[in-house]
């Protein structure tokens, strides 16, 4: 067998990493936090530094600012909450920005290590939309909020002993969990899956060179794929966030 | 070094306390608080109100270059309106001041021909008058000639003892003279 | 003695193994509804769009959301495929 010998390496190396400074504190920065910070001031440097002199004719960075702005106030903000709804679209940037910058790390050259792989960024920012989805429901609601969720109309009277458990596991539960994990997985599965091809294909370079070519030429594909699904779950985040806030003003749509 | 490398390289013996890798770490967690209130504060601070601030102003500014121009429009339409109602006015005018100079070249022309026939017929009247007196002149004047030259031929004619070719002659040289004075 | 050590060893590499089968049938199990699942969701939405294209971006958001719902459900496999592990 020509992959005899290949051996992949276990989860923990590809996710865990040594601290870098503060070591076992709870503030220690290992590569994840670091990339997160980097993203941060890189966030940062690019909007609020090409912001600072915006021109009438844009060019060059206020083009991507623009274009950024755009694609979420009109194609998130207005598109799923509504045509008021501008005064969630620095949320719902920023939001979109910062998880799409942690996903693109994934792709980049030595880095190659998206932080939204680590539980703790995705169960953050879930947890962050369920506070302001759940905030925002009961100020603008009251306490109906949670009992028309809980007891939603037209439903048969017997029906709400099987209902309401499940609408109650579905909101408490399920929702932000699966808001989390849909990121998280996605972005350990593209990275999990790029460490495999690149392996595979440093193996069969020096073992099997016969079918190198195979895992190389599937190892650039998969990174052209995983460029789309960072892109997209960044999208898929935000667009939901703004669902939940959408609902949260209007629970009856 | 040891920092630096711990970017690219993955832990070797990763950390003792075996905790599932699924799962969330406080460290973590702390880092990405920090850095999203960071990039949502500065951003919603100072990136997105400059940001939409510029394409709002752009909006502004295309549509009221786009008012601007339709009124620039509007007017140029509404002067080109006068500019052809005058000119079809003037067209008009033209054609009403060349209507009458035909008119009027119209009405000198009769004048003209009227009064050519009656000076015309003017002369030919006092020509006429003319030629008439002339003649009337000329037979009273031949009459007057005659009548001498009758009484001065009965004279001669009782003068001498005519023969018949004298008395023809006579005639005749008498006719030549009248001849030679008339003519 | 030498019997019952080696019996338990045994045993504890059967459990292993079959956590490692357990955990891979897992995911593979877990994979099949959304599989399909998604599959009718582009499939409607592509009909819809060829219907009525002036509606494409609507339908296009639309089907992003009923993806990630229904994917939900694939990747809740990945991670117990991870837990059941670990």
């Amino acid at each position: 067998m020509l992959l005899a010998k290949f051996t992949f390496p276990p989860t923990d190396e590809l996710f865990r990493w040594k601290d870098m400074v503060f070591n076992d504190s709870p503030y220690a920065i290992n590569k994840t936090s670091f990339l997160v910070m980097t993203s941060a001031v890189l966030i940062i440097a690019l909007f609020v530094g090409g912001s600072r002199k915006m021109k009438l004719v844009p060019s060059g960075v206020q083009n991507l600012l623009e274009v950024t702005y755009e694609f979420v106030d009109h194609g998130i903000t207005r598109d799923v909450i509504g045509p008021n709804a501008a005064r969630f679209t620095p949320f719902l940037g920023s939001l979109f920005l910062y998880i799409l910058f942690l996903n693109f790390w994934e792709i980049i050259p030595f880095i190659q290590f998206p932080p939204t792989a680590r539980a703790a960024i995705p169960a953050y920012l879930a947890i962050q939309t369920y506070l302001i989805y759940w905030y925002l429901g009961f100020r603008h609601n009251g306490f109906k909020y949670l009992t028309g969720h809980l007891f939603p109309p037209g439903v048969p009277l017997p029906l709400y002993i099987l209902v309401t458990p499940i609408e109650l596991v579905q909101i408490v539960f399920v929702r932000p969990f699966s808001l989390a994990v849909r990121l998280l997985a996605n972005m350990m599965a593209g990275h999990i899956l790029l460490t495999a091809l690149a392996l595979l294909t440093a193996y069969t370079l020096t073992n099997a060179p016969i079918i190198f070519i195979g895992p190389f030429l599937l190892l650039v594909g998969v990174t052209a794929f995983e460029l789309l699904v960072g892109f997209l779950q960044a999208y898929i985040f935000t667009l939901l966030t703004a669902v939940f806030i959408a609902d949260s003003l209007h629970p009856e749509h | 070094m040891h920092g630096v490398l711990a970017l690219v390289v993955a832990s070797e013996e990763a950390e003792v306390t075996a905790k599932n890798p699924i799962l969330p770490e406080t460290k973590e967690i702390v880092w990405a608080v920090v850095a999203f209130v960071l990039v949502f504060s500065l951003l919603a601070w100072k990136a997105w109100p400059a940001i939409k601030k510029a394409l709002r102003d752009r909006e502004d500014k295309i549509r009221g270059d786009l008012e601007r121009a339709e009124a620039v429009r509007s007017e140029a339409e509404a002067s080109l309106e006068e500019y052809n109602q005058q000119l079809a006015e003037a067209r008009g005018e033209a054609g009403r001041i060349i209507e009458e100079a035909r008119v009027a070249a119209d009405q000198v022309r009769k004048d003209l021909i009227a009064r050519a026939e009656a000076d015309a017929a003017d002369v030919r009247t006092r020509a006429q008058e003319d030629i008439r007196l002339a003649s009337d002149r000329a037979i009273a004047d031949l009459q007057t000639r005659v009548s001498d030259l009758s009484i001065e031929l009965a004279e001669r004619i009782v003068q001498r003892n005519l023969d018949r070719d004298t008395q023809i002659a006579l005639i005749e040289s008498y006719i030549n003279e009248v001849g030679g004075t008339r003519r | 003695m030498h019997d019952v050590l080696l019996a338990a060893q045994a045993a504890g590499e059967l459990k292993e193994g079959l956590s490692a089968i357990g955990a891979g049938i897992v995911y593979g199990a877990a994979a099949i509804g959304p599989g399909i699942g998604i599959g009718i969701v582009v499939g409607n939405a592509i009909t819809a769009m060829a219907r009525q294209p002036e509606m494409a971006g609507q339908v296009r958001t639309t089907m992003f959301l009923g993806i990630a719902f229904t994917e939900a459900l694939a990747l809740f496999g990945f991670v117990l495929f991870f837990l059941a592990k670990g």
